[in-house]
């Protein structure tokens, strides 16, 4: 029996999931929070179970993640009996730079690759490796392998992922586009494939993740062609709190007004903008939709320009792929929000969408179909799940 | 090496606000120690202030702000010391009043414990020596403002063991701080230069070169400074810098260092800078220039 644990670390947390593969069930899942701390705090859920809450100290990941197996051993309410039952550990690590264009096993050379990516993702990667690390030493006879945000984007085509800057920051410091969510992205056209029941290399799709974070990827024949976030995840639509598309002249020009450094306009970018900076309500969509229908207007307008935007790219990536055979939402806003589906979707009929405004509205946590007979492109509404994808890429090297 | 989780700072003025910040928003615990529960208090309020205005200007969350306040206590209470897993003096910059902090720290604080001194004159050795752990006595000289300046001096005294250098230094990349290694002479590198370049300013201003205005300007515009020399010495307050000029000339003997008199007077009148509202400039109680004349552009 194959069992795979999912990992995603932050900088003070770990995120697992333990996967039976043999039918891809979960096994347990839960967090760990406030590591390097005397009050970590972990949530264990056992699948079927009741959750645990645990408080403890925890000061580095190792630890953390030696309480994880310990839960996951637990004589009583243990899932596995020894920590050998575990073959494979699947590592998110969000930056793959160009080094990475598939999941890999790590070795010390991959650990080195990982490494030279640091300047890319500083927040991200240096505790995903640290992760990995911590992981190692816990389980050493387990296979290890790094499932990449940025790899499923590697097969975009040079005019797509290169900015018309100076070619020599290209050369110096890899500036170009790489792109995020990749394994959702993936994952959401491989399930889109199987449910219309025709190759993935046959399929124009745009993929439209769209959470607190959100980007949209055209899928052209199961390769990613093009994405809307770039070389950082600020780049592409606007978001919850993050901005998005600017002109990049306002960056120069705000710095002089308001006299701020470069850690106060990259924060007011990234914490202070998008549906946040515009409705100056909340970053999450249902409270700023709330607003909006008690007349507020600020909530309106950033409604409206965060639909436009979607709007907007998704008809780029049409022209990007000649056509377009489905279009996805996924993630938080893309599953849930039925009502910002529709206002996409309404400017979308010149080139063959037509909703199912009953079918759009119903609530369902299966893959579903809201597009009616008729419409010339299917829009379908896939929840995503990146951990799952995460331990398939693992079983899949080892 | 020592698992630093809980950092005490003695001294809750200017110096002792910004580095309470610094580490507190960088997820350490902090407790400021003042000399009483009304500084104490104040010392609170002006980092919430400070905090405020970050984030009016974007560059935290409010979520932030609050975590950040969360991490910090404030105190006038001694006993807190036990405790600190490394502590931060920066008490007046006056040799007995450090040393007697110094000397109240080693008695209260575990004998593993570090005791770094945010000193920007005074001889590390000298106030070592008050202590039983010679070893683990190092400077630690913030620039001001502190939350936005990612530089210190680390400043080795004769005795100051490697151990306690490499773990201050840890410390500092965990605070995302440049630590530069200096020796130990009165006003390191940077209060060296920059007390020398306010003192030359006043002589200038004194001597009717230009207006206060002007020279600020042409220091900006010329050599790119953030802010001119007189603004900074406001900032700084004039007293410090009429301290640490003196204790330079009397360190040196030598004349350059000499204070301009100008410094004394200003100083005799309680023109001390952004503290009392008026300096070179005139400020409100945010500390913000309110004699500011709308500069001529386009």
């Amino acid at each position: 029996m194959m069992k795979i644990l999912v990992i995603n670390c932050g900088s003070s947390s770990i995120k697992y999931q333990l996967f039976d593969m043999t039918d891809e069930s979960v096994l347990a899942s839960g967090l760990v929070e406030k590591i390097g701390t005397e009050s970590a705090i972990i949530k264990h859920e056992p699948a079927g179970r009741e959750k645990k809450v645990i408080i403890s100290e925890i000061l580095d990941h190792r630890v953390g993640l030696k309480k994880v197996l310990d839960l996951l051993m637990d004589e009583k309410e243990g899932v596995i009996k020894s920590a050998d039952e575990v073959s494979a550990v699947g590592h998110r690590v969000v930056h793959g730079g160009e080094t990475f264009a598939r999941s890999v096993v790590v070795d010390s050379e991959v650990r080195r690759a990982i490494r030279e990516t640091f300047d890319l993702a500083p927040l991200h990667n240096p505790p995903n490796l640290i992760g990995i690390d911590a992981a190692q030493a816990n389980l050493p006879h387990a296979v290890h392998v790094a499932v990449f945000d940025t790899a499923f984007h590697q097969t975009m085509p040079d005019y797509a992922y290169m900015y018309p800057l100076p070619r020599i920051l290209y050369h110096k410091y890899k500036v170009r586009r790489y792109g995020f969510h990749g394994t959702s992205h993936k994952y959401v056209s491989q399930r889109a494939a199987e449910f219309l029941g025709k190759p993935l290399e046959e399929l124009k799709i745009i993929s439209c993740h769209i959470g607190n974070g959100a980007s949209i990827t055209a899928v052209q024949g199961g390769k990613s062609v093009d994405t809307s976030m770039g070389m950082t995840p600020l780049e592409g639509l606007m978001m919850g709190t993050r901005c998005g598309d600017i002109d990049p002249a306002i960056v120069p020009f705000v710095i002089a007004k308001e006299e701020l450094t470069l850690s106060e306009v990259n924060s007011m970018m990234n914490k202070h903008s998008g549906l946040l900076g515009v409705s100056g309500i909340s970053s999450d969509m249902r409270e700023v939709m709330e607003a909006m229908f008690d007349g507020n207007a600020n909530a309106r307008l950033a409604i409206d320009m965060y639909v436009y935007k979607i709007k907007k790219t998704i008809g780029a990536y049409v022209a990007a792929m000649d056509g377009v055979d489905a279009i996805i939402f996924t993630a938080g806003v893309g599953e849930n929000a039925a009502q910002i589906r529709e206002k996409v979707c309404e400017g979308l009929t010149f080139f063959g969408v037509d909703l199912d405004r009953d079918k759009n509205g119903m609530r369902s946590k299966e893959i579903q179909r809201i597009s009616t007979e008729k419409s010339k492109v299917e829009v379908l509404v896939i929840p995503t799940n990146e951990e799952l994808m995460i331990a398939r890429e693992t079983l899949a090297l080892v | 090496m020592a698992n630093i989780q809980h950092i005490a700072v003695i001294g809750g003025g200017t110096m002792g606000q910004g580095i309470a910040e610094l580490i507190a928003s960088k997820g350490f615990e902090t407790t400021v120690i003042e000399q009483s529960d009304e500084l104490a208090k104040s010392a609170y309020q002006h980092i919430e202030m400070s905090l405020d205005k970050k984030l009016a200007k974007w560059g935290i969350t409010p979520a932030e702000k609050k975590l950040t306040l969360s991490r910090i206590k404030v105190t006038s209470d001694f006993s807190a010391l036990k405790d600190a897993d490394l502590v931060i003096e920066s008490v007046y910059e006056d040799l007995n009043t450090k040393i007697e902090v110094f000397k109240r720290c080693d008695e209260l604080c575990r004998p593993d414990v570090i005791i770094a001194s945010n000193t920007s004159t005074l001889s590390l050795t000298e106030i070592a020596a008050s202590t039983n752990r010679t070893d683990k006595v190092i400077g630690l000289h913030f620039v001001h403002p502190v939350p936005k300046i990612p530089l210190v001096e680390v400043v080795r005294g004769l005795k100051t063991s490697q151990t306690t250098v490499e773990t201050v230094l840890k410390l500092l990349s965990d605070l995302d701080i440049k630590g530069i290694e200096v020796y130990e002479s009165p006003g390191f590198v940077t209060t060296r230069l920059i007390i020398l370049l306010i003192n030359e300013a006043l002589y200038t201003l004194m001597e009717g070169v230009a207006t206060a205005e002007d020279i600020d300007r042409a220091m900006k515009i010329g050599y790119q400074f953030q802010a001119g020399p007189l603004e900074m010495a406001d900032h700084f307050g004039l007293d410090s810098v009429l301290a640490a000029m003196e204790r330079l000339y009397r360190e040196f003997g030598d004349t350059k260092y000499r204070p301009a008199p100008l410094l004394k007077k200003m100083v005799r009148a309680g023109h001390l800078g952004v503290k009392t509202g008026e300096g070179f400039y005139r400020y409100n109680e945010d500390g913000e220039r309110v004699d500011r004349k709308e500069e001529q552009s386009l």
